[in-house]
């Protein structure tokens, strides 16, 4: 079984302090630090377990800059054999990112294509489910669960609510993976300077014979902190107090 | 680079085991893990041990306080060896989740929390500390990871600063540039990571033209003065760098502390580097402070399980934490004060004197902050 | 310009809010553009909704077919793909949900409609669509430009737009022959599947004391189970406490968990992503305790405290029990 996964690296901006670039069209990410997709490392996770299973190849594809090789190093660490990088910037435009993808998918054979839900900095959720479209295979989005079978996936789908909903789609086939799909191994530093050794190869877009049409279908005008709502408010005091006044708002609100 | 465990037994000499069970005997953990050091040692010797001890959560209840090396007659390197083991899981990524996380957290923003970089030294911005790259100093002090980012620490953190400045001590920081010293990532097992640490540290100690060391934590410390191949630095812990400031009469006590106070020897400054005089000294000289020994002290001290990862770590230990069992020995002795002189000590007994309802009976306190409240 | 289609979100025979947050953001771009909007019905014997959905919006299209009694992303592309043929709609909004995401970003390739997805805000200028996302994690919104065209697609985000919950004009009800003719194997839906609640149901909770990723790991669940049980609550988490098997998928509170309105939501560590935010900003009242300032739980809740938990946590579970 041969299996694609498609990643992205991205800033991690949870714990960071932000600030906008002059231009007003992205933030600043020089103070930030970067790294593989959470979304993305559960496929690429996802897929060894597979390939573990049902043997074959596990590739790793990614479009972006050279420092996006960190990224795909850390993917072959994990147990993938084998990385394609596509060297360009990473566009802002989720349909050209799966075109870029599928130019360079079709040249080879493939049974399971694998990606996560959504990346964690623009959160589109749209590269997997339009690559799919572009191929021309059946795709499942948020999936939770694979089980295959005789050329076909038995795959369970997160909706709301805590339900899930049971499908059998046909491989080849797109499936986009939701977090907690398994449990992540640690990738040891050790591992990682191993895999630098490992086959990367490298792509213009000239060379998958690829040329982005204009205008794009989005583009960025200009980012903004969200208006201020309103803010909870803060109790104040030692630890002794903060409880008290706490308890007294337990007190008060239970019983209303 | 890559460990193989067929070399375990020449190279933490587990032939040399008489199955004696010292090791076992001072075990800090022996009653809250099926951890044994004994038939460890004697499993890994006799047996290919692997992978039938990758599963076993106690290997992660090892506190790395290292009694039983220092104890066992034969030289046995018990705690190199546990070490080993964890590198060997980590290397094949089998390590519970938390400790993954600490792990990543470090590579990617130099300390295990995962705290912003760039918020490092925002504990420090009130205090007109010198950072390395705006200003230049002999003599770093290194604050440690805890102490930059835990708000309690952070507590200590600020009391050395203001007792150096008290005191005359020309110092500076690293701020944002300062990464983890890798003593406990070296000790859950990431043995790759801590000799890049160690390296990226050197090389920018020795650019910043750095001559002398003071670190918050007996953790630092050790693998400053120990473990880092290349530094060659003088390291001292802030405790001998007190004594030294107080004995030259640099540091001058203005105010009594006025009540009783018991030490706890962290595993990392006293049995394993041999520091027990200087904390006794420095309480010994401060105005109104009566102080009292527990039965269980310096090499005998009753490790906190703050250390080897275990800040970390979940699970693998169970029933009633050292850390609450050392506040009651404090208790009963009548201390109203239980002191230390390492971040992690200082955190596992605030914890646990708030879970086991002891607040009003003890405080807990770090040396620094006796002496920055009494020479103020 | 031409109309803006409404997609219907429906499951086990329910109308799912989201439609009615989509009408009202409908409603407002249409009188923007002069133009109309049209709800659009896909199902099996949904006569029902469609009498409801006429009472909000001018037009609604319905299909009735057996193979769309579920959501398949195939057979709703198939079927919704022919009627944009036919009608030409300018824009086609739907949710930024489980149905939303697996169908649109595959339809609008087919159709060559631009998409947008997951918007807050949406409007139209000089005839291009022009959405607000918020992204890296709700740390900055983006004013985002779809290029030139005929059609458009676009998610919004749940829990963001006010629905339109009353109607009183009265609309059209199209029927619309099926385009289908059958179904498809490519993807097959089976069944749903129920988390099981083996503990407590935790919507029916008139306290909860929620945990995040910020309690540092498993090994303090015991201390807030116990806090839960002195206040008379019961105990339940965010996503990512799911995700590292710390406590079972039902006690999750967020889009993809349970959707909850207790009196009182004590949360704990949780930094407050929209996912969760959206499923329990419904409470009377929200409580944080958060060792980051910043973190945007503090902007849903009606009281802060800025401390770690296990600076206040030990101490507030002696105060609940002298309070019993």
């Amino acid at each position: 079984m041969n299996i694609i996964v498609c990643v992205k690296r991205i800033p991690k901006t949870a714990e960071a302090d932000i600030f906008i670039e002059k231009d007003n069209k992205d933030i600043k990410k020089d103070n930030l630090v970067f790294a593989l997709n959470d979304w993305d490392g559960y496929a690429v996770r996802e897929a060894v377990l597979l390939k573990e299973k049902f043997e074959g190849e596990v590739i790793v594809l990614t479009v972006g800059p050279d420092e996006s090789k960190e990224v795909l190093t850390r993917c072959l660490a994990m147990g993938a054999d084998r990385a394609i990088r596509i060297e360009e910037p990473i566009p802002n435009d989720g349909r050209l990112i799966a075109e870029t993808l599928a130019k360079v998918i079709q040249t080879g054979p493939f049974d399971l294509i694998l990606t996560g839900v959504q990346a964690e900095d623009d959160g589109w959720g749209q590269v997997g489910v339009a690559l799919a479209q572009i191929l021309g295979i059946p795709h499942a989005s948020i999936v939770t669960h694979i089980h295959i079978e005789g050329g076909k996936a038995k795959v369970r789908r997160e909706l709301e609510g805590g339900l899930e909903e049971l499908l059998e789609i046909k491989l080849p086939a797109v499936l986009t993976i939701q977090t907690g799909i398994n449990e992540p191994k640690y990738v040891s530093l050790a591992a990682i300077l191993e895999a630098e050794d490992k086959e990367t190869k490298e792509m213009t877009l000239e060379e998958i014979g690829f040329s982005p049409r204009e205008p794009l279908d989005a583009t960025i005008d200009q980012v903004s902190f969200p208006p201020t709502g309103k803010r909870a408010e803060i109790l104040k005091g030692t630890p002794d107090e903060v409880v008290g006044q706490l308890t007294e708002i337990i007190k008060r609100k239970k019983g209303s | 680079m890559k460990i193989d465990p067929k070399t375990f037994t020449k190279d933490y000499l587990l032939h040399l085991c008489i199955q004696c069970g010292t090791c076992t005997g001072g075990c800090p953990v022996k009653y809250r893990s099926p951890l044994n050091m004994r038939r460890l040692v004697r499993e890994t010797y006799f047996t290919d041990p692997f992978p039938s001890l990758s599963k076993r959560a106690e290997i992660w209840a090892c506190t790395t306080c290292s009694t039983c090396s220092l104890r066992c007659p034969s030289g046995v390197k018990n705690v190199e060896l546990l070490m080993a083991i964890r590198n060997y899981l980590a290397n094949k990524g089998e390590v519970p989740s938390t400790i993954r996380d600490a792990l990543e957290n470090t590579l990617m923003q130099g300390n295990p929390w995962g705290r912003f970089r760039d918020r490092r030294a925002d504990w420090a911005k009130a205090l007109g500390v010198k950072i390395f790259g705006e200003a230049t100093s002999e003599t770093l002090f290194y604050v440690g990871c805890a102490p930059s980012y835990d708000p309690r620490v952070q507590r200590v953190a600020t009391a050395l600063v203001k007792i150096f400045q008290n005191a005359g001590v020309d110092f500076a920081i690293l701020g944002k540039k300062e990464s983890c010293c890798g003593n406990e990532i070296r000790r859950m097992g990431e043995q790759a990571l801590f000799k890049k640490l160690a390296k990226d540290n050197t090389i920018l100690f020795k650019k910043l033209g750095i001559k002398k060391i003071i670190t918050t934590s007996p953790h630092c410390y050790n693998a400053f003065q120990n473990e880092y191949p290349d530094l060659n630095l003088p390291v001292q812990h802030y405790t001998q760098v007190l004594v030294h400031l107080i004995e030259t009469g640099h540091l001058h006590f203005s105010k009594e502390l006025g009540t009783s106070v018991t030490y706890h020897d962290p595993c990392f400054l006293g049995k394993q580097n041999k520091v027990f005089e200087e904390p006794r000294k420095i309480l010994a000289s401060i105005p109104q402070c009566e102080f009292m020994e527990m039965e269980r002290s310096r090499e005998r001290s009753l490790c906190c399980e703050g250390g080897g990862g275990r800040m970390w770590a979940e699970g693998g230990t169970e029933g009633k934490r050292n850390a609450e069992i050392r506040i009651r020995e404090a208790v009963s002795l009548g201390a109203k004060t239980l002191a230390t002189a390492c971040p992690f000590c200082l955190l596992t007994f605030e914890d646990s004197v708030k879970t086991s309802g002891l607040a009003d009976q003890i405080a807990v306190k770090d040396i620094a902050e006796l002496v920055d409240e009494t020479t103020k | 310009m031409s109309d803006i289609f409404i997609l219907v979100e429906h499951r086990q025979g329910k109308i799912r809010d989201i439609t009615y947050e989509i009408f009202g953001l409908a409603e407002s771009l249409a009188n923007q553009q002069g133009t109309s909007f049209t709800a659009v019905l896909l199902g099996h014997d949904v006569k029902s909704f469609a009498d409801d959905l006429s009472r909000r919006a001018p037009k609604v299209l319905v299909i009735e077919d057996e193979n769309l009694e579920h959501f398949n992303s195939v057979l709703y592309q198939k079927t919704l793909s022919s009627l944009i043929s036919k009608y030409q709609p300018s824009l086609l909004l739907m949710g930024h949900s489980a149905f939303g995401m697996d169908l649109a970003p595959s339809l609008s390739v087919e159709k060559d409609f631009p998409l947008v997805t997951d918007c807050i805000g949406l409007t139209f200028e000089e005839g291009k669509l022009k959405a607000t996302r918020s992204i890296y994690g709700g740390k900055v919104n983006a004013s985002v430009s779809l290029r030139e065209s005929k059609g458009y697609i676009a998610t919004l985000r749940p829990g963001i737009f006010p629905p339109k919950m009353h109607g009183e004009i009265k609309g059209r009800i199209v029927m619309e022959a099926s385009p289908l003719e059958g179904g498809v194997d490519v993807k097959k839906f089976i069944e749903y599947i129920e988390a099981p609640i083996t503990g407590e149901d935790i919507t029916q909770a008139e306290i909860l004391v929620s945990i995040g990723q910020g309690i540092g790991g498993p090994e303090h669940i015991p201390m807030f189970e116990e806090l839960a049980i002195r206040l008379g609550g019961t105990i339940s988490c965010s996503r990512p406490v799911v995700d590292r098997n710390w406590l079972p998928k039902e006690r999750q509170v967020g889009i993809s968990g349970k959707t909850v309105k207790p009196k009182i939501y004590l949360a704990i560590g949780i930094s407050g992503a929209f996912q969760h935010v959206t499923a329990m900003q419904g409470s009377d009242t929200i409580i944080a305790i958060n060792k980051d300032p910043r973190a945007p739980i503090f902007s849903v809740a009606d009281y802060g405290i800025v401390d770690d938990f296990q600076n206040v946590i030990p101490i507030l579970k002696e105060k609940i029990s002298d309070m019993k």
